[in-house]
């Protein structure tokens, strides 16, 4: 015969208050003293066998829900998360995301594609019809390409660089997280978005060259490109990674088969949204100030031979984080 | 409407507990309230700035203008990741429906895990209003959207923890009363959990407590005589009395001897 039920929640009771109390307090559990961690061990130790007595012997519903979110909250506690520390972002940077850029290398390759093809189209296409471009963009848009770029180069003022900065990373940072996010439709939402994106910049580039332009416009985005357009086909390629996941499991479950790439997924994302932050800084305040064009060419050349060498060398010595 | 459910969950001490995981319409206000604090931050943080930068700066300044559009980003893309990963799982609005998400172990959900479970939401959204992702959900036992399902976690419900109330039998049974019981008294574990269930249910009406009380009374009393008039042979008197000396009595003589603890039962 099973003890009464409450005479068991009579003697237990106390045990259940103190830990209780102990997760209630407002550190973290592995900030208190290690008596009161070990307490808690114990306490939560206790507790689960509690649970299991308690179900064994059909006590009512209050006691066992009692018993169970108190297990949970223990439960937590004890297996919790390890901390974020800035230990973490200088991993990230210094070798998970340019580790997680390798090996996904075939991913990066069809992004490219993905998104450099639709933008020769773009281009050539925008540079031979009039036409074209209109049915890319829109008719008031082309107009106002064709305007823009026509005076380049002689500085703004401050105010609106930070503007334009942020801008640029509320626009850029949105478009590579959904062009990201949307490859969980087995891919066909960052492909789109990779064309899309390519087409539409190809045409731009192509109205304001077939303008006059091109010079002033080539020299505006060299700089920032490096950063930005590679950091775009990184979003883009790491929704593929997340697409293809759903689609050849490799003998787990589909969803298995994601969350196998998640580390490499936040890391790739992650790192493209830096690469954002970077590139608007400099969209916002190096490339629009009036520095003579061989010396933004130069600068130019200097950045994406940076962003290609940090891509394919760094963190190559020691152990890449997450390999699975 | 109330679409809830449990999950149960398998910690490596082999120990299983439930969680209740929140179903869409739960998740729906919660959101809806966080739309509504955001919001007000946007509009806070409008009115610091314009104030900030004097009234002889127009609207449209630069400054105000790219700070706005920086609180823009920070409110879309910012505010359920750090909320969460910072505020283990919750956000304002998570807290106001006792909401926390958490891994499909229990654990707590990871900087990584808030990123992607929030940054997925915008394929949740398609093609409007979150549709896809109640539909995903509805195919799931967690009710988890596409960045639940990517990041492993689930959205479950945490209510304070409840104080199981005492039965007591007031006032105390008599000798008389107890001797008067009818002689079958082994309960099966199903009847003594129904009895329970009713004794401890404080928010039926009196009349309702007698009336479910007077649906098992007869299966108790068969056999076992009635003697008119007499409180105890005659339980359908007081149905929920009779069915508490019953629990009373049958749940041994551990009870009886219970009740000389400072009068716990009374």
């Amino acid at each position: 015969m099973n003890r009464p039920q409450d005479e068991f929640v009579a003697s237990r009771r106390p045990a259940w208050d103190e830990l209780d109390a102990l997760l209630a307090k407002k550190s973290l559990l592995h900030r208190l003293p290690p008596a009161s961690i070990s307490r808690a061990a114990s306490l939560y130790r206790d507790i689960c066998s509690d649970l299991m007595r308690a179900r064994a012997a059909g006590y009512s519903v209050e006691v066992i829900d009692l018993l169970d979110s108190l297990a949970a909250r223990a439960c937590a506690a004890m297996y919790s998360a390890p901390p974020y520390r800035l230990a973490g972002l200088r991993s990230l940077v210094a070798s998970g995301f340019p580790c997680s850029v390798r090996r996904h290398a075939r991913f990066m390759a069809l992004a490219t594609a993905l998104f450099l093809l639709p933008g020769i189209l773009g281009f050539v296409g925008a540079l031979r019809s009039r036409g074209f471009a209109v049915q890319v963009m829109s008719e008031s848009m082309v107009e106002q390409m064709e305007k823009s770029y026509s005076d380049l180069g002689r500085g703004r003022d401050e105010g609106t660089d930070s503007m334009m900065a942020a801008f640029y990373v509320y626009n850029n940072v949105g478009i590579a997280f959904r062009c990201f996010a949307t490859g969980i439709l087995f891919g066909l939402g960052s492909a789109f978005f990779l064309v899309y994106n390519g087409l539409l910049i190809g045409a731009v580039a192509g109205t304001v060259t077939a303008a006059g332009h091109g010079r002033n416009l080539f020299t505006f985005i060299a700089g920032h490109g490096a950063f930005e357009l590679t950091a775009i086909v990184i979003s883009g390629a790491a929704g593929l990674v997340m697409g293809y996941a759903l689609v050849d499991t490799g003998r787990r479950s589909r969803w298995a088969s994601l969350r196998a790439k998640a580390g490499d997924l936040f890391r790739l994302i992650m790192g493209a949204a830096l690469m954002l932050l970077l590139a608007a800084g400099i969209e916002g305040y190096w490339s629009p100030s009036p520095i003579v064009a061989p010396v933004k060419w130069g600068v130019a050349g200097l950045l994406y031979a940076l962003v290609f060498a940090y891509l394919l060398l760094a963190g190559r010595r020691g152990k890449p984080e997450g390999e699975s | 409407m109330q679409l809830d459910n449990t999950v149960e969950v398998e910690t490596p001490e082999h120990v299983r507990f439930r969680f209740h995981v929140a179903g869409p319409t739960r998740r729906a206000w919660a959101y809806l309230i966080d739309c509504l604090v955001r919001i007000g931050v946007l509009i806070v943080i409008e009115v610091v700035m314009v104030l900030a930068t004097g009234h002889q700066v127009r609207w449209g300044h630069a400054m105000v203008s790219g700070g706005t559009l920086l609180s823009l980003f920070l409110m879309e893309w910012g505010y359920f990741v750090l909320f969460e990963a910072g505020w283990n799982g919750t956000t304002p609005g998570k807290r106001a429906l006792k909401l926390r998400v958490v891994k499909a172990g229990g654990y707590p959900l990871s900087f990584a895990d808030a990123v992607l479970r929030n940054l997925l939401r915008t394929a949740d959204f398609l093609p409007v209003g979150y549709l896809l992702g109640l539909l995903v959900m509805s195919w799931d036992g967690r009710f988890a959207r596409l960045g639940d399902r990517a990041a492993g976690t689930m959205v479950v419900i945490e209510d304070p923890v409840r104080v199981a109330p005492a039965i007591t039998l007031d006032p105390p049974p008599t000798a008389a009363e107890l001797e008067a019981l009818p002689v079958r008294l082994s309960l099966s574990s199903s009847e003594r959990e129904a009895i329970e269930l009713l004794l401890r249910r404080r928010d039926l009406s009196p009349g309702r407590r007698i009336e479910l009380a007077e649906t098992v009374v007869p299966g108790l009393v068969q056999g076992a005589t009635s003697r008119p008039g007499d409180p105890v042979r005659d339980p359908i008197r007081d149905p929920v009395r009779f069915l508490a000396l019953v629990h009373f009595a049958a749940t041994g003589g551990r009870a009886q001897g219970a009740s000389g603890r400072g009068g716990a039962r009374t």
